[in-house]
């Protein structure tokens, strides 16, 4: 009994009033609470009060003070083990970063604090500083800081968006766009198409809407364009002279190789298997979106920095992969996935007039898609489904629609772009999937379709959709155009490349340093995730160019 | 460290504008056959209001300001974080400081009216060490109240949720009739058994509260006034009455990440 010791997880009064218990019978006593001070005064639930004694005050001084009991206030409990008799208990204590036995308790530092904060220690009654001491008779001096705002957390490439939004309503439009570019060179581009996780996450949501962090993205790159400043980007006076192949001129490809620039590194060539940069950016989202004259200027300035792109180099073909690896001392992997995937229905190969819509979207954005005549059904929930259904539109078919198997609820594409597309013009038909595709003399005429309905909830969470006996209907169509999903062409790697593979045809890599199984190659973007976001893929593109540098440095 | 006033990207709470800014699109017939961008960007000023928008999430931003004036040098950005592995015989759960609470009818306007807060707003607001140093005021204008409701948030509830939430509400009544002046509280809850049977003589006799068994419907503030108006039933009538401020009773809400501490070592939360 005497040398016992126990965890009290809670500083609140029950917490305190046990602690205190316990420490008087002799026992050793550690408190954790979370909160960086332990629990005041509450009023009584269990009985009707005289107005004198109106809170139940635990005793805070005597618990500080008591020889038997530890305080860990600002702690959270990361991991219990019961262990035999015994509890082992992992605990982080976060610093309050005040010394509390040096504090005069002046008050010069909550004087001067800019942040107002609501005050969570009253509930919200009132405000806080950033630096505060919270309950007022006993609290400790601390400063509540956390290692970055939700914003940034969800942010792939942790933008520093608090900065950057605060230097725009600052006026300081040059500055932020500065301060986007400390991690993210295609600030214009990323700014127009990203899906934005940060404003998913962004607290001013339960006020009542986030704040549009990814048009002030574009709105700080678009002053710099209206004031026609020619900006560099800046590579460090000390050089390093190793070579580094990059597949791809991706987002995740000119990522990287822009970081690379930007550490010191002269010799950094990317292998691009188009006549154009960009990849998917380029050749995936549509002009409406994107404009091209803006992505090659973003690219442009990579370039400028001593990046070489050999354009028409399709790697495989035209140059080998183990050449690659011979001749160059780190390779990055970055070629995406731009193989649309097909629908595994009768009557697919046998028809001209059938596209998938990564080679469609390509084909529009290069030039030479056949003509657009008459009705085009894409089909498909996804992002590149209303992309290539607005780009039909454009295009000048009579009619568009979009064949969905499930509801607009369960569409993974970003709801304002379906709404954008409904608003064009775009008939959506939900609820329906392809059975057959039709035609006559080798041309497609139309489909064979059957109405689903939605069942049980499957393992992506969605409801599956389920056909519905007896239902099936022809649609005519002159193009169908699937857009189910994307995956990564490898058939660049030669027979025994020796690279680990997932089953999903991409690439394994450690996931500190982008390094794949074989020293020197990296990978990252859409050839390691999957058909993904940009940002993802950038943020993939960044992670190996600090992977490669620690690679080269310690070689 | 850097001290750099420039740093402080905090902007005055009264200036935050509330409306999201719509991106100006392009129409739909200047989209046809042509690929223009749709989307023209945000113009300077909706920009900078949109970026106003932001609250900076509230949070320490290391602009050191407080460094710079801390004379004892108590303030240090560079001490570390702790991490323990420690060892003990027994563990005790508690429900610590964490004071959340089970959501309820979002009739009764929690958050859009600023006059009606939750019973654990109004406990803090009547404690010495609170926002108002125990004084009770209306977070809507800074006045005293007149009139107080206090109504119960979850009358569904099982009879220990009725009981310790009135038995708050009572008590709650006790210390702002204590220190407010020509102050008129109502109580308005479904009353349990017990509750009546222990306590409802001994609260009947306290001036200035009234308790009606009944239970609130939604709360609203009706064009040109300024109090609230509270529609609630009472054995199976519609009522309504006018109150300066309104309080809730909430129903406390364990957090999951006891709940699993709880299930992991197999015992209770106290």
């Amino acid at each position: 009994m005497e040398n016992k010791h126990v965890l009290i997880v809670g500083g609140g009064p029950e917490g305190v009033r046990t602690a205190l218990e316990k420490a008087e019978q002799g026992m050793q006593v550690t408190i954790l609470e979370k909160f960086p001070t332990l629990g005041a005064e509450r009023i009584p639930t269990d009985r009707l009060i005289k107005p004198d004694e109106a809170f139940v005050n635990p005793d805070l001084d005597k618990v500080r003070s008591h020889e038997n009991i530890r305080i860990l206030t600002f702690s959270d409990l990361k991991n219990v083990t019961r262990e035999n008799e015994s509890v082992r208990a992992k605990i982080l204590k976060k610093s309050l970063l005040v010394d509390n036995s040096k504090c005069t308790d002046c008050k010069a530092c909550i004087k001067v604090c800019p942040v107002n904060m609501l005050d969570d220690f009253d509930e919200g009654m009132g405000f806080r500083t950033a630096v505060d001491y919270c309950n007022p008779q006993t609290g400790e001096y601390n400063i509540y800081k956390e290692d970055m705002p939700v914003c940034q957390d969800a942010c792939p490439v942790n933008l520093d968006i608090r900065a950057y939004v605060g230097l725009i309503a600052d006026g300081r439009h040059l500055d932020s766009l500065a301060k986007i570019r400390e991690r993210l060179p295609l600030a214009g581009s990323v700014g127009r198409i990203c899906p934005h996780p940060c404003e998913t996450a962004c607290n001013r949501q339960y006020l009542d809407e986030p704040i549009s962090i990814c048009f002030l993205k574009r709105y700080a790159a678009d002053v710099e364009l209206q004031q026609e400043i020619e900006p560099v980007y800046a590579t460090p006076e000390q050089k390093f002279s190793e070579k580094i192949a990059i597949i791809g001129a991706g987002p995740a490809g000119l990522t990287c190789a822009h970081d690379l620039a930007r550490l010191g590194y002269e010799h950094v060539k990317i292998f691009e298997a188009l006549p154009v940069p960009g990849g998917y950016f380029w050749v995936g989202i549509p002009e409406y979106r994107l404009p091209k004259k803006l992505l090659q200027r973003e690219v442009d300035l990579i370039c400028n920095m001593g990046v070489e792109i050999q354009y028409n180099a399709r790697v495989g073909q035209d140059i080998t992969f183990d050449e690659l690896k011979n001749d160059y001392d780190a390779v990055f992997i970055g070629a995406g996935c731009h193989t649309g995937l097909k629908l595994r229905i009768p009557g697919e190969d046998d028809y001209e007039g059938i596209v998938d819509c990564v080679t469609f979207l390509r084909q529009q954005a290069l030039g030479g898609l056949p003509e657009a005549k008459g009705k085009l059904i894409v089909i498909g929930g996804g992002n590149a489904a209303i992309d290539s259904a607005r780009v039909g539109w454009r295009m000048g078919f009579d009619e568009v629609y979009i064949l969905y198997r499930r509801t607009k609820k369960e569409m993974p594409a970003n709801s304002w772009e379906i709404d954008a597309a409904e608003h064009e013009g775009v008939t959506m038909q939900y609820l329906a999937a392809p059975l057959e595709i039709l035609g006559e003399n080798g041309k497609v005429t139309g489909m064979k379709c059957i109405k689903m309905e939605l069942g049980e909830p499957d393992a992506s969470g969605r409801r599956r959709p389920v056909p519905m006996e007896g239902s099936e209907y022809v649609i005519d169509a002159q193009t169908i155009v699937p857009a189910i999903s994307q995956s990564a062409d490898l058939s660049f790697l030669p027979k025994e490349h020796g690279l680990e593979l997932s089953r999903w045809q991409t690439f394994e890599i450690d996931e500190e340093t982008g390094m794949t199984n074989v020293p020197g190659v990296f990978a990252g973007g859409d050839v390691v995730t999957g058909p993904g976001i940009a940002i993802d893929a950038i943020a993939g593109g960044k992670q190996a160019a600090a992977g490669i540098h620690e690679y080269l440095r310690n070689k | 460290m850097i001290y750099e006033k420039e740093k402080r990207y905090i902007i005055p709470f009264a200036d935050v504008p509330d409306e999201r800014a719509e991106m100006p699109e392009i129409s739909v017939d200047e989209r046809r056959e042509n690929f223009t961008e749709v989307e023209t960007g945000f113009p300077e000023e909706m920009a900078i209001k949109e970026a106003k928008r932001c609250l900076a999430c509230r949070r320490c931003l290391g602009c050191a300001l407080c460094w710079a004036e801390c004379e004892p040098e108590a303030i240090n950005f560079e001490i570390p974080d702790e991490e323990l592995d420690l060892e003990f015989d027994e563990v005790v759960i508690t429900r610590g400081q964490d004071n959340a609470f089970h959501p309820f009818n979002s009739d009764l306007g929690y958050g859009n009216y600023p006059d009606v807060i939750t019973d654990l707003q109004f406990e803090r607001m009547l404690s010495p060490t609170g926002p108002t140093k125990g004084m009770v005021l209306s977070p809507r204008d800074g006045e005293l109240p007149a009139r107080l409701a206090i109504v119960q948030g979850h009358p569904e509830d099982e009879e220990d949720h009725l009981f310790s939430s009135v038995v708050l509400g009572v008590n709650e009544s006790i210390i702002a009739l204590n220190g407010t002046k020509d102050l008129e509280v109502t109580l308005v809850s479904p009353l349990c058994q017990s509750f009546q049977e222990k306590l409802l003589p001994a609260a009947e006799k306290i001036t200035g509260l009234g308790i009606l068994a009944g239970s609130p419907d939604s709360i609203e503030r009706k064009q040109d006034e300024e109090a609230l108006t509270l529609n609630y039933s009472e054995n199976g009538e519609q009522k309504q009455a006018s109150f300066d401020l309104i309080v809730i009773l909430t129903k406390p809400k364990i957090s999951s990440e006891l709940v699993s501490l709880s299930k992991k070592l197999e015992q209770d939360i106290i």
